[in-house]
């Protein structure tokens, strides 16, 4: 730990004037890393420049680009799948992101304009707000079930004909876990329902917390930015919330090791048929689904399973969404930065970034109009029996037909303290293994929220 | 005399040739390079922590985290209790060793196995066993009529699985050292005590341990300066979880530095711990007399 008090060689990242220091998420396919490839070869062809491209897994990258900006010797470009909650407030904040407006006022014309506001944060040192990174692609809460489980105890299992109310949602999948259990106790025995992630561990807990309390009409922030979790409406939303989550975990139709699950851990109950539902924020699911060299005809991913929407809210209105738009970032102390925004503006050219984003199979959404309006993303693909897709349609319809809106992590860089420490995991974590009523959790996290957000002054 | 002055026909040494040679210069020039590293690796990463860590902020940052406050517990927990439980039963193992009998080579092999196995897949193998749904120790309780254990998603069994592990794997090691100890026992005293017909546990008491005491204490004192900053067994057992109960400073300065980016954060936590560690180390080697 100490050691990073060491200065790093300067071979590591002594950087010549025509060379560019790329650090990319490692794609979940190899068909993301090939396209990226080839766009890099492409500029280096036209740019005449060298670019030492490399690839890292998503969690290692985080830590890399951390330790990065901490020890001020970083890349000219990097992109995390975490960026846009976990650097972009915290590191715009500290004056150690370059500012890049001039980059997103080129591309604006092109921008879905609901996922730009997720880049524009607050400079602590200028107190005035920029864009301090490129959005790129989104992610939104879907939910996955096996429509083979449902057919097997005889429920439904067309998406159109899953109820839609909240109670009767959430009590549709705890019946599908009463039936399949009853049906056959040896194989389904250790079977849920529910595969609802209540972890610490895992940014799906937070996922599932902010689009629950959304249906619970409940607000942390307001549009400036100011903790407002504390005002009576909204600390009864967050109680209702948790209490929600706390009845939820104890009703028994989720799988006890939620509360330490990491945000594979759904994903992997999902794939071995151990939970008949899961909420992800990805169509990560399906598109594992779809290259699962174990079933050529893809039938798992177009007749076993659907992507669904979230529910209609306890009041009855239609679910409202959140979405993690994923953004490059160019450090401050970058040795090129003129050659890194080309770069960015390279990659996000129309043709390009479709081959580039149609590569991760539909497991985000663009966010560049040209590319968003391309056939693939209301059709998705055509299953070999000329099956319609139940899956990249559905995320389509989240993000272009519903209510939308980024997470708010922008309006203050303590929002990156509080998703880091994930405070409302924890208030789960208190109801759900303390025993803690709901009242008490909710207010030790709306505490801890105010104490973070003091220290950003 | 001044040194250009001849004697003998032999001209004196300058000042020069007479400091390269001097013993303690050429020592100080042999060992330049270890000293060179020692500085760079050592000296400059501490100094470096400690000027980092001097930032008052970082302290009431901390104190005021609960987190912080339950990881100091959980770290208490993991160096008193798993330290001073894996040596006793390392002191008693190493009894059981230290018979002659070619059956008990065989046993020592195997007992040696769980220290051998790398870290990683013996913590994930554990993990898999602990797994409510699926491990093996649920299955065997429901095979009993007893209801299944989340073992790592509530506090105490989570903590406890750590601790586990850790006098697991671990548990080996120190049983050798004291093996070892016990060899070092001139066996003319377990005559002498024989002839007074001394029973296993007088000998045991009255011959074994006192001779083994001073290991004992130095054992202790050093398992518990690796176990306060084992981060490799918590890190991967639990993570922290479930609702980051389970961290400790280690993983917990980990978390600050490299998930949260609060490099100052990570190394208070660390000089948190430092007044025990380097007290630990100060009776280490006060009693090996250094």
């Amino acid at each position: 730990m100490l050691a990073l008090g060491v200065p790093s060689f300067p071979a590591a990242d002594a950087l010549a004037a025509d060379k560019l220091v790329v650090w990319w998420n490692k794609g979940y396919y190899p068909e993301e890393d090939a396209a990226m490839q080839k766009i890099v070869k492409e500029f280096e062809a036209t740019h005449k420049a060298e670019v030492d491209l490399s690839f890292t897994a998503q969690e290692d990258l985080l830590k890399k680009i951390t330790a990065a900006l901490i020890a001020h010797r970083v890349p000219d470009v990097a992109f995390c799948f975490y960026n846009d909650w976990q650097v972009v407030p915290k590191f715009g904040w500290d004056d150690q992101l370059a500012d890049v407006s001039d980059v997103i006022q080129a591309l604006r014309p092109r921008y879905n304009e609901k996922m730009l506001p997720v880049a524009f944060v607050l400079n602590g040192k200028t107190k005035k707000r920029a864009y301090y990174g490129v959005p790129i692609e989104a992610q939104t809460m879907h939910i996955h079930y096996w429509r083979d489980l449902l057919r097997e105890v005889g429920m439904e299992d067309d998406p159109a004909k899953v109820p839609m109310k909240w109670d009767d949602y959430w009590n549709y999948w705890k019946k599908a876990q009463d039936a399949l259990r009853k049906k056959d106790p040896a194989k389904y025995g250790k079977l849920y329902g529910l595969g609802m992630t209540e972890s610490t561990r895992a940014s799906d807990t937070l996922y599932n917390f902010e689009m629950a309390l959304l249906s619970f009409n409940g607000e942390t922030v307001d549009k400036d930015g100011k903790v407002v979790a504390d005002q009576p409406k909204n600390r009864e939303a967050i109680i209702k919330t948790l209490n929600w989550f706390g009845e939820l975990f104890t009703s028994g139709y989720v799988p006890p090791d939620a509360t330490n699950w990491t945000d594979g851990d759904n994903n992997a109950g999902f794939h071995s048929h151990t939970i008949v539902m899961t909420p992800n924020p990805s169509q990560s699911i399906p598109a594992a689904q779809f290259f699962n060299k174990d079933d050529p005809d893809k039938k798992n991913y177009f007749d076993n399973m659907a992507t669904i929407e979230w529910p209609d809210g306890p009041d009855g209105k239609k679910a409202r969404y959140l979405s993690a738009v994923k953004t490059i970032i160019i450090p401050k102390d970058s040795k090129n930065p003129r050659l890194a925004k080309e770069f960015i503006k390279f990659v996000v050219e129309k043709n390009r970034f479709t081959e580039y984003i149609k590569a991760a199979n539909g497991r985000w959404f663009p966010a560049f109009t040209d590319v968003a309006a391309d056939p693939f993303w209301r059709t998705g693909h055509k299953g070999p029996k000329g099956q319609k897709d139940m899956h990249v349609p559905v995320a389509t319809t989240i993000f272009l037909d519903r209510e939308n809106k980024v997470f708010e992590h922008y309006k203050n860089p303590a929002f990156s303290q509080l998703y880091d420490e994930n405070v409302w995991g924890k208030a789960m974590a208190r109801i759900a293994i303390d025993k803690w009523s709901a009242d008490r959790a909710a207010d030790e996290a709306i505490e801890r929220m105010k104490a973070i957000f003091a220290g950003y002054k | 005399m001044s040194p250009t002055t001849r004697e003998g026909g032999r001209r004196a040494p300058s000042r020069v040739a007479r400091l390269f040679r001097s013993r303690t210069t050429q020592g100080f020039l042999f060992t330049a390079p270890l000293l060179a590293l020692f500085a760079a690796f050592v000296i400059y990463p501490m100094a470096f922590g400690v000027w980092y860590a001097l930032d008052a902020d970082s302290y009431r940052a901390l104190f005021s985290d609960p987190t912080f406050r339950q990881t100091v517990v959980n770290t208490l927990w993991y160096v008193g209790f798993a330290v001073n439980v894996k040596l006793v039963l390392a002191l008693l193992l190493s009894g059981i060793l230290d018979f002659q009998f070619a059956w008990i080579r065989v046993l020592a092999a195997l007992f040696l196995i769980p220290w051998a196995v790398p870290a990683l897949p013996g913590i994930l193998s554990f993990r898999w066993m602990l797994n409510s749904q699926w491990g093996i120790f649920n299955h065997l309780l429901g095979k009993f009529g007893f209801a299944s254990v989340p073992w790592l998603a509530q506090h105490d069994t989570a903590l406890g699985a750590v601790i586990v592990f850790h006098i697991w794997k671990y548990l080996p090691f120190w049983t050798i050292i004291f093996l070892a100890g016990r060899r070092a026992i001139p066996n003319e005293l377990y005559e002498a005590t024989a002839i007074d017909g001394a029973s296993a546990l007088q000998n045991f008491r009255y011959v074994t341990f006192p001779l083994l005491r001073n290991l004992y204490l130095i054992c202790t004192l050093l398992s518990m300066v690796f176990t306060l900053g084992d981060f490799t067994v918590p890190w991967l057992l639990t993570g922290g979880a479930p609702g980051d109960s389970t961290h400790v400073l280690a993983t917990l300065a980990y978390r600050y530095t490299f998930q949260m980016g609060r490099l100052e954060w990570g190394l208070a936590t660390f000089a948190v711990a430092l007044p025990v560690t380097l007290g630990f180390i100060g009776l280490l080697l006060r009693w090996v007399k250094i």
